[in-house]
């Protein structure tokens, strides 16, 4: 799918210019202490490439690049200046380490994020920093490792400068178009709100350890070039303070693309050497690194490239032309009872949420779930869409037991939702967030074409009545047109069941008509509908059945106009003595 | 004279209009209960008169004194409590010091503040064995005291309550509005939300009705009970018998 | 045996300090959700500022500490409105990033200013040590056991015995329901913030003595401190005293018996493992969780 980084021009563009610039690099001649400025530029870039991808495109923090880095320039180091092995093999080595640190590190995001996740990265740098230099027998400790191989082919130092330099190009590349890919979007989720990315069918864990595993291998690409390129490496340059610098240069040239990273490193490597007195009082130039931290994240929190981004604001390209109907083909495994909720109890400390709940939501129709505030419905929703484990009982979609699956699995086996407090993935737009739910695994309906995905979500979108505004980014859209997107990104996944949390709430009269239409035609194509809402005008319209709560509980369910009649169902939500 | 006057109050939630041009008046000493579906803005209500949100427009008048868009801790100051939903018990503090809290905006000595929480044992017998007890180990219901005890202590002339009734076992509920019925007698007026129309219709000398933030209806307990528009407040435009 | 108890006095001792660190960590994270990342650096500056006037201007030790100290509460006002009160609303993210700058900041600085030579501060008594039993009793563990457990002590008269305490406890567990009660939220983040600055200067200062007064004591405390709240439980006081003195023990006992330089990587391992594993802590979540 080509959003609006990937057009033909554009990467034509890119091919050129990469080219223009390797071939810069390997026939202009440079004085050693310039060629090693461009050579330490070049493969910080490429481990800042690896920042951009887990921080900026994925949200979470690596405080941890630095050690990536040395894994990748102590086995080509140790691998050419001890062994005598080969350069090529030691920089796969090399990469091939630190994807399995990387991924090992991105496992134990199962349970942690934010500062924990900070704290692992920290302990894990500071522990092979201690490693390198106290196992001397092993990494020569503080001497360091010289003498240390190059390929033949690159011998020359003009010769693996544009080594250098090509491999940033080409890493460049994947990381200017990564952004647009199945895994990318995946990422940009689960950076934006994790809960809605889980729903939409992304494997959360498995995307941020493949994360961290990108970025530990474009660390460890950087270092094995930076051990060849400068055939010396020792223990203090990939110290946790080389992580920080590493940051600052992705946080300073914009973590949203690797123009940014090239743009960051570029300054923080040139602007020190310019500003070379600062480093003769020891101390100054870091000092000044991490006031330029607390600055920048003030101020600049999208760095340069961001800040520039924002004062050229382009249209994105790539426009979607009109799509034809919305093909709406939820699996029917013959059995009239699409969602069956069997004895399910959710509790919370002392408190029982929900209480021993049953129900069955019939194939093809609006089934409304209602109670007062407190009576259960939403945990109830959230246990069958896996948000939470339930203590007891069990849930069957169109037949098959989902109890025991985590959320994105759920989405897969045909569920989809909305959320009550709307979840969209803010920094995309509304094509892209409906894109995501189409490409949910299993989804029979895209496998025809490449451009199968685009053209059903510019569908759904059209089904919602927002297809002309496909392109625009998700705050340009009022609250209520957000809710519509939401409800196509679901109807995108081609679901099942479709669970709807609250879709009336903050809605004006018009939007609700509007809403009451759009579930109306939702059900004629044979989709199957479960809504929660406190509108009872909405409900007693679209909803054939009713389910309501209390206390957890269920208290009635049954035909909508037979159950709003029943006394205790009224006492329910008007009280009584 | 009416202690608090709402003119033609708007707020937003970002876009959401929660409450569009709401006036009704409260008069000193009353129990004014605030009735509506979920999501009609009712606690936005209470919220702006509290300070915790600022009004888009309209005006917001103490004893004839504006006072929206001023901050909770001046409004506090000026006698308007405000009992938010959810009790909001701090969890890792005990019953007493909790209630003890309430005074924070006083300038009395702790030992003068420890007497007066001491003193609220009285109106709310059930909690005095539990008076070190730390917040989260409560029941809803306990919490529920704590929360009206705490808002008592700053010595309201104007009590907000919001919800008092959620997740409460009716009996533990009627013992809720039984305190609630003994502080309007002791003095303080109570602007008072809640779902449960019934209970709160039996205590209150007013109501109004909210309806997707604007007011729908207003009058004493047994017109708005025998008037159809509560019910389609809260069930929409069903068919639905009244309560024996 | 004796050797065992030699060792365990001097974990104590050491893990004392980091308990005093841990404090601060939890006092902060208490109250603004933040885990601050240069808590370290505020022991290292106490420490400088000793040397400057104790050792470098021979003031009288007693003067010092209290300028010192008098120091510590105006970096920590002035960290609370330059690092954390602009991003106070934003994620967990920046807020983080940020504090890793003020750590950067903070330690280069005095780089910048005093230079790279570690500096030596005298210990505050005379006497060297008492011998009791088979045990060395280093004099400047016994104050740093001592201060600490005073500290402890006063830091629960102020938490458990009065109002201000109680309402810094308040605007730690529910901001806006403090604010509610006309708690001035503001004002008592930035009385956390003053404290927890002091706390890592009496820390820093008190194990001065014992190490040498480097740039990099900071991070290095403030990184054990870290794991001592991790496995006492983020959200406890007496789980970080706890998680304190076990790091400080762990570590003694792991630098005696596996290796000397190593023993800065086993705590770290410790501290992954924990992570990994509980990362609730030992004493996991103080507070039922709400539905």
């Amino acid at each position: 799918m080509s959003g609006p980084r990937g057009s033909v021009q554009g990467q034509t563009i890119y091919g050129l210019f990469a080219i223009a610039v390797v071939a810069l690099a390997a026939t202009v001649k440079t004085d050693g202490y310039v060629a090693n400025i461009l050579m330490q530029a070049s493969t910080y870039a490429i481990a800042v490439f690896g920042l951009s991808i887990v921080l900026g495109l994925c949200g979470q923090i690596n405080l941890a690049q630095a050690a990536f880095f040395a894994l990748g320039a102590y086995s080509v180091g140790l691998g050419t200046a001890d062994y005598h092995l080969p350069f090529w093999p030691c920089l796969a080595a090399g990469v091939v380490i630190a994807v399995a640190a990387g991924a090992g590190l991105g496992v134990s995001t199962l349970r942690l994020g934010g500062h924990y996740l900070a704290m692992v990265t920290i302990s894990f740098q500071q522990i092979l920093t201690v490693v390198l230099i106290n196992a001397i027998g092993f990494s020569h400790g503080p001497d360091g490792v010289s003498s240390i191989g190059r390929p033949a082919l690159f011998a020359s130092g003009q010769a693996f400068l544009a080594l250098a330099v090509a491999t940033l190009a080409a890493c460049g590349y994947f990381v200017w178009r990564l952004p647009d890919t199945r895994l990318g979007r995946a990422m940009r989720a689960v950076r934006d709100n994790e809960l809605a990315a889980s729903a939409a069918g992304v494997d959360v864990f498995r995307t941020k350890v493949i994360a961290f595993a990108l970025c530990a291998g474009l660390g460890g690409l950087g270092g094995g070039l930076f051990a060849g390129g400068f055939s010396y490496v020792s223990p203090d340059q990939f110290a946790f303070s080389d992580s920080i610098v590493l940051l600052t240069m992705a946080l300073l040239g914009g973590v949203g693309s690797p123009a940014g990273s090239v743009i960051g490193t570029g300054l923080l490597i040139l602007i020190p050497e310019w500003l070379r007195f600062l480093k003769s009082v020891p101390g100054l130039y870091l000092a000044i690194y991490g006031l330029a931290v607390i600055l920048i994240v003030i101020f600049m929190p999208d760095g340069i490239w961001g800040f520039l981004g924002r004062a050229f604001r382009r249209r994105p390209r790539g426009a979607v032309g009109s799509a034809g109907p919305l093909v709406l083909r939820p699996a029917d495994s013959g059995s009239p009872v699409a969602l069956e909720v069997r004895g399910l109890a959710k509790y919370f400390g002392g408190l029982k949420a929900v209480d021993g709940v049953d129900f069955q939501v019939r194939r093809g129709g609006v089934h409304a779930l209602i109670g007062p505030n407190g009576s259960g419905k939403t945990t109830t929703l959230n246990v069958v869409t896996g948000l939470y484990r339930a203590n007891a009982g069990a849930i069957f979609v169109d037949g098959v037991e989902v109890t025991a699956l985590p959320a994105h699995r759920r989405t897969i086996a045909g569920l989809a939702r909305t959320f009550q407090n709307i979840r969209l993935f803010r920094s995309m737009t509304a094509l892209e967030n409906v894109v995501i739910g189409a490409e949910r695994d299993g989804n029979a309906l895209v496998r025809t074409s490449p451009d199968a995905l685009r053209l059903r979500a510019r569908a759904a979108l059209d089904f919602v009545g927002l297809g002309a505004r496909a392109n625009d980014s998700i705050p340009s859209f009022s609250y209520g047109h957000q809710r519509l997107i939401e409800i196509a990104r679901a109807l995108a996944a081609n679901p099942t069941v479709l669970l709807l949390d609250e879709p009336a709430a903050g809605l004006n009269s018009s939007e609700k008509k509007a809403l009451h239409d759009l579930l109306d035609r939702i059900a004629v194509q044979g989709l199957t509908i479960l809504i929660i809402d406190h509108d009872m005008t909405l409900i007693a319209g679209v909803a054939r059945h009713l389910t309501v709560l209390n206390f957890g509980k269920r208290i009635a369910d049954g035909v909508t106009a037979d159950v709003l009649r029943q006394p205790d169902v009224v006492t329910a939500y008007l009280g009584a003595s | 004279m009416a202690l608090l006057e709402i003119i033609e109050l708007s707020v937003n939630y970002g876009e959401i209009e929660a409450l569009r041009g709401v006036s009704f008046s409260i008069e000193a000493g009353a129990v004014v209960a605030l009735l509506g579906a979920n999501g009609a803005g009712k606690s936005t209500t209470l919220r702006a008169v509290s300070g915790l949100v600022a009004p888009r427009s309209g005006s917001i008048l103490l004893d004839g004194k504006p006072i929206a868009g001023l901050g909770p801790r001046a409004i506090v100051k000026l006698g308007v409590a405000h009992v938010p939903e959810g009790r909001r018990v701090f969890p890792g503090l005990t019953v007493r010091e909790n209630i003890m809290l309430g005074a924070s905006n006083s300038n009395a000595s702790s030992s003068a503040i420890r007497r007066d929480a001491d003193a609220m044992f009285s109106l709310f017998p059930d909690l005095r064995p539990f008076a070190d007890a730390l917040g989260w180990t409560l029941s809803g219901g306990q919490q529920q005291m704590v929360a009206v005890a705490r808002g008592l202590m700053a010595k309201p002339r104007l009590l907000l309550l919001d919800e008092p009734s959620l997740g409460l076992a009716p009996v533990i509920m009627q013992g809720v509005f039984r305190i609630i019925a003994e502080i309007n007698k002791r003095g303080t007026t109570v602007l008072l939300v809640e779902q449960n129309a019934h209970m709160a219709l039996k205590v209150a000398d007013w109501g109004y009705v909210l309806e997707t933030g604007r007011l729908a209806s207003g009058g004493d307990p047994a017109t708005l009970w025998s008037d159809e528009r509560i019910r389609d407040a809260y069930l929409g435009g069903a068919q639905s018998k009244a309560p024996t | 045996m004796d050797f065992f108890l030699q060792l365990l006095f001097t974990g104590v001792g050491i893990g004392a300090v980091y308990a005093l660190v841990a404090l601060g960590f939890v006092l902060i994270f208490r109250a603004t959700s933040v885990v601050n990342f240069a808590q370290g650096e505020f022991s290292m500056v106490a420490a400088y500022l000793m040397v400057v006037f104790a050792v470098d201007l021979g003031w009288p030790y007693w003067l010092a500490f209290l300028i010192a100290i008098a120091g510590m509460a105006l970096l920590g006002a002035v960290f609370n409105l330059f690092v954390y009160y602009p991003l106070r609303n934003r994620t967990y993210l920046p807020v983080l990033i940020s504090t890793i700058g003020a750590s950067i900041f903070l330690s280069n600085t005095v780089l910048a200013l005093y230079g790279p030579q570690p500096q030596v501060l005298p210990g505050w008594l005379d006497t060297p040590g008492f011998q009791i039993g088979p045990v060395y009793l280093d004099s400047q563990y016994l104050i740093v056991i001592a201060v600490t457990l005073a500290l402890v002590a006063f830091q629960y008269w102020l938490f458990e015995h009065t109002l201000l305490g109680k309402k810094l406890q308040a605007t730690s567990q529910d901001k806006e329901m403090a604010a509610l009660l006309g708690i001035p939220v503001a004002a008592m983040i930035m009385i956390t913030f003053v404290y927890s600055a002091v706390l890592g200067g009496v820390a820093g200062i008190l194990v001065a003595p014992i190490l040498f007064v480097s740039i990099q004591m900071g991070s290095t405390i403030a990184l054990k401190a870290f794991a001592a709240t991790i496995i006492g439980g983020f959200g406890d006081v007496a789980g970080a005293i706890l998680g304190g003195f076990s790091i400080g023990i762990i570590e003694t006992f792991g630098a005696a018996y596996i290796s000397v330089p190593f023993k800065d990587a086993f705590a770290f391992l410790v501290l992954i493992l924990f992570l990994i594993l509980r990362p609730q802590g030992v004493f996991g979540e103080r507070v039922a969780e709400k539905a």
